[in-house]
């Protein structure tokens, strides 16, 4: 299954993205059971979840991954129909079994070998012998009125029970009651939709498996055929029955169309003797025929589900309640990026209309209303690359398992604000700071729980996980409820690594800061958990590029607080526009303290090519963009006819940039330069202005650390 | 956006123009469009060939003074300056050019490799072509000797990458 196929491999990275979600459904669905949901949608989504793994992973000879979702499938199925009791020890194997299926999912993705699962199919196993002794009885099914159906089948009894398939439909469980003797055939009707076609689905593979069970193709109903000029080649016409011999199970027939689009058709029905083309001759004429109709829920013109046609609805209102909770359609990133990209150019191109029309021609014209509509239209785009958070935070309750093993120590997960939305960029690249900060906390900040009972705490750790929005700003906050930082030894250890001088004066809150220092790490004995040496100051690096900030909070004894303030999207910036030498750049908001407008004498050189501001009794560092960016001399402005903006920067705080003058401010929607050159130190990208002229974006921090145009390299050519 | 596929045909659309009174080739294959010369956004800290930056259609692109990137009289700026956007391993990049001159087909066959010679450290003439020079003021035709630039060799980022090595 390892052709080097593009067309399998795309579709295998589709299938390790179901299995992704799937996952992550499973798991939260699981971590809900063990905290005693136990509802049927819970569950049944969590065998779905495991379903849909089993079933892709067969279809690519994943065979280990296929066997082991088998086993857990298995168990779910039975916990789903109420045989096993869901109870604490049950789940907690159930979450274990998750745990493996993921390290199998992770082996099969990188080809890697599977992960020892012996054992834990073993307890599977045993969970259901144990518990799966309980009444074989199928479920209770109410009894609708027989009404015969086109085919002269008669369905009988037919209870909805659970979503039991990939794509969003209801299986419907059948009752045999009222069977004398050996069971009839099995009719079974099969149409491919053009979807099914065009996922790729073959037919004859599913005819195959049928007469595997010994199975007959009894007919082919030729009868939708279009003649031949109207024919299309990537249609389906074809109606195929087969007889299927009576002992073969139900559900292994319905198996068989597990993976075919929904719309297909899709009937498996008991034959009536009349109708029964190979039979067994035993087969008794009295048997109650029973219709199962698992069919167009979803046709293909129609996104939302129609009530089933002409086939019996035996209950409504279950049906709606089982209807799936939203549809979805998957898009390829790059697309989106291109709509966004194309709705930046019409803000442009609208904002390059208000700049040239008079006010009242604006009016005339409704240039207003077309901004709004451009501004909504943006926005939409925009929450079209958000994400809820939850898909970063659904790795952390596995991570805590796996450091509770490590660690010995109790911790409780709460965690809120899952819902918050993020951009796709960014909630991509939380998650290794995230991680950080989960093991950090564990690891340093909660006690074991011996301390913490000698402490008057609870013997469990508390880790709180949450997510707001505030403002253009996202807030994650990783709070323990652990010892606190210990300053006393963060201080000595930062003065032995050399970070800060024996007498320097800190506060607490610069000696919390500390511990996001480069080389920074405090575990006396480095642990295979945290202590890597690259622990804190990573996370606050890998925050600071996406443009956020990090922020430590700690009480001796009560925990610790690590606050992340990220950027809603990456695509957008809140600028200060500044001129210098009749160009324009934009200065990010968050960097901006302040704005002065020297007096003579305010700015005072300290040296040749230095020079400080004063400001309220303090000098501050001053900088002249006009040095910086190779201004020529005639183009430049006395400090008395310009203005200096007080910026904050991570390498050298604060700092004066002395330009022309300011401009406004406004959002910006950002442009790499490595699209098409290369990253040049000092810029963070460049912006199209409403003129349609470009705007260089500053980095302040990669300014403001640099000395002056010498030191401006582009990457990868300072050496 | 493929570039110099020319796997049968025995005949390359070549765009010619005048750098230092030398005429050069490209491939029309790399050519995206031809503008006018519009005064670029400056950069910090780049070669001094990299002009600055421009907005085509919502991309920033990069504009090189070509002469000066292959080591020829820089262009001086006049009224019919233009600038040829072409696309190097998908990224773009603008040209400035002193002259466009125009569209010629060269059958392949005519096309001498590049005589391994000085020129710069790295070989940017991937051949050399002689084509009947369009009339310009005179009813006489001319032949002239068309220097074929290999679009590849002056990506702005392999140059970076050489630079570095």
């Amino acid at each position: 299954m390892n052709g080097g196929d593009d067309g399998l491999d795309e579709i295998q990275a589709i299938f390790f993205e179901e299995c992704a979600e799937g996952l992550a459904v499973a798991e939260q669905g699981l971590s809900a059971m063990a905290e005693g949901d136990v509802s049927k949608e819970t569950i049944a989504g969590v065998f779905r979840a495991v379903h849909s793994i089993k079933g892709g992973s067969g279809a690519f000879g994943h065979t280990a991954l296929q066997t082991f979702s088998h086993r857990f499938e298995n168990v779910l199925d039975e916990v789903r129909g109420g045989k096993i009791v869901p109870d604490a020890a049950v789940t907690r194997i159930m979450l274990n079994a998750f745990d493996i299926l993921s390290d199998h999912v992770a082996a099969a993705q990188n080809n890697g070998a599977p992960p020892a699962d012996a054992a834990m199919m073993e307890q599977l196993d045993q969970v259901l012998a144990n518990k799966g002794a309980a009444p074989a009885a199928a479920e209770p099914a109410p009894a609708p009125a027989p009404a015969a159906d086109e085919f002269g089948f008669t369905p009988v009894a037919v209870s909805i029970e659970a979503i039991d398939d990939p794509f969003g439909f209801e299986p419907v469980t059948v009752s045999l009651d009222d069977m004398d003797g050996g069971p009839a055939d099995w009719i079974v009707r099969f149409g491919p939709s053009r979807a099914a076609l065009a996922n790729g689905g073959e037919p004859v593979l599913l005819i195959r498996e049928l007469e595997r069970m010994g199975g007959t193709v009894t007919s082919v109903d030729l009868s939708a055929l279009p003649p031949l000029a109207e024919l299309d080649p990537e249609d389906s016409y074809c109606l195929w029955t087969v007889t299927v011999p009576g002992p073969v199970a139900e559900e292994d027939i319905r198996d068989c169309f597990d993976f075919v689009a929904p719309d297909s058709v899709i009937e498996i029905a008991r034959a009536a003797t009349a109708t029964a083309v190979v039979s067994e001759p035993e087969a008794e004429p009295v048997f109650a025929p029973i219709a199962v109709v698992l069919e167009d829920i979803a046709p293909p013109a129609a996104p939302t589900p129609a009530p089933a046609p002409a086939t019996p609805a035996p209950a409504p209102a279950a049906r709606a309640a089982a209807e799936p909770p939203a549809q979805t359609i998957r898009v390829d990133l790059f697309k989106l990026d291109q709509l966004l990209n194309l709705v930046g150019e019409l803000v442009i191109q609208g904002s390059i209309l208000s700049d040239r029309l008079a006010p009242a021609d604006q009016e005339r014209v409704q240039l207003p209303q077309l901004a709004r509509l451009t501004r909504q239209i943006q926005d939409n785009v925009m929450s079209l690359r958000a994400q809820p958070i939850k898909q970063a935070f659904s790795r952390v309750p596995r991570m805590l398992r796996d450091l509770m093993a490590e660690t010995g120590k109790k911790v409780v997960l709460d965690t809120t604000g899952e819902g918050t939305e993020v951009d796709k960029g960014v909630l991509e690249k939380i998650g290794d700071p995230l991680t950080h900060m989960i093991r950090n906390a564990v690891d340093h900040g909660l006690e074991s729980s011996e301390e913490r009972i000698a402490a008057g705490k609870s013997p469990e750790g508390t880790i709180r996980l949450s997510a707001e929005q505030k403002g253009a700003r996202i807030i994650v906050r990783v709070a323990d409820d652990g010892r606190g930082i210990d300053r006393v030894r963060v201080r000595a250890k930062a003065i032995e690594k050399g970070i800060i001088a024996a007498d320097a004066v800190l506060g607490d809150e610069e000696i919390d800061a500390l511990i996001c220092a480069p080389g920074f790490s405090t575990a006396e004995t480095i642990s295979n958990i945290s202590g890597r040496g690259v622990g804190m100051d990573v996370v606050r690096s890998n925050v600071e590029a996406l443009g956020g900030r990090v922020e430590i909070q700690s009480v001796p004894g009560q925990g610790t607080t690590f606050t992340m303030a990220l950027p809603l999207t990456l695509a957008i910036l809140d600028g200060m526009i500044v001129r210098l030498a009749s160009q324009r750049y934009v200065l990010p908001l968050t960097n901006v303290v302040e704005t002065v407008k020297p007096e003579p004498g305010q700015v005072k050189s300290v040296s040749p090519g230095s020079e400080v501001i004063e400001l309220r009794d303090a000098y501050l560092p001053m900088r002249r963009m006009g040095d910086m960016f190779g201004v020529p001399p005639h183009l430049r402005r006395a400090p008395e006819e310009s203005v200096v903006i007080v910026v904050e920067s991570e390498a050298a705080g604060l700092v004066g940039l002395m330009v022309d003058t300011i401009d406004n401010r406004r959002e910006v929607v950002i442009k790499s330069l490595e699209d098409n050159l290369y990253p040049i130190r000092g810029l963070g990208g460049a912006t199209i202005l409403g003129d349609g002229s470009i705007a260089l974006i500053l980095d302040i921090d990669a300014l403001v650390a640099s000395h002056g145009i010498h030191k401006f390299a582009p990457k990868g050519m300072a050496a | 956006m493929s570039n110099t596929h020319e796997a049968d045909s025995d005949e390359r659309k070549v765009v010619t123009f005048t750098l230092d009174n030398q005429m050069f080739g490209i491939d029309m294959t790399a050519l995206i469009e031809i503008r006018e010369w519009e005064e670029p956004t400056p950069l910090p800290g780049v070669p001094s060939f990299i002009k600055g930056v421009i907005n085509l259609r919502g991309s920033v692109v990069p504009v090189v003074g070509l002469a000066e990137r292959l080591g020829w009289t820089p262009s001086a700026l006049h009224a019919r300056s233009c600038v040829l956007v072409v696309s190097i391993d998908d990224k773009q990049c603008g040209f400035l050019i002193d002259q466009l001159a125009d569209i010629v087909v060269i059958d392949t066959k005519e096309i001498q490799p590049a005589p391994a010679m000085d020129l710069t450290d790295e070989n940017v003439i991937s051949g050399l072509a002689r084509i009947e020079r369009r009339a310009m003021e005179k009813d006489e035709e001319t032949e002239a000797m068309v220097l074929l630039l290999d679009i590849e060799a002056l990506s702005l980022t392999r140059h970076l990458v050489d630079l570095a090595a």
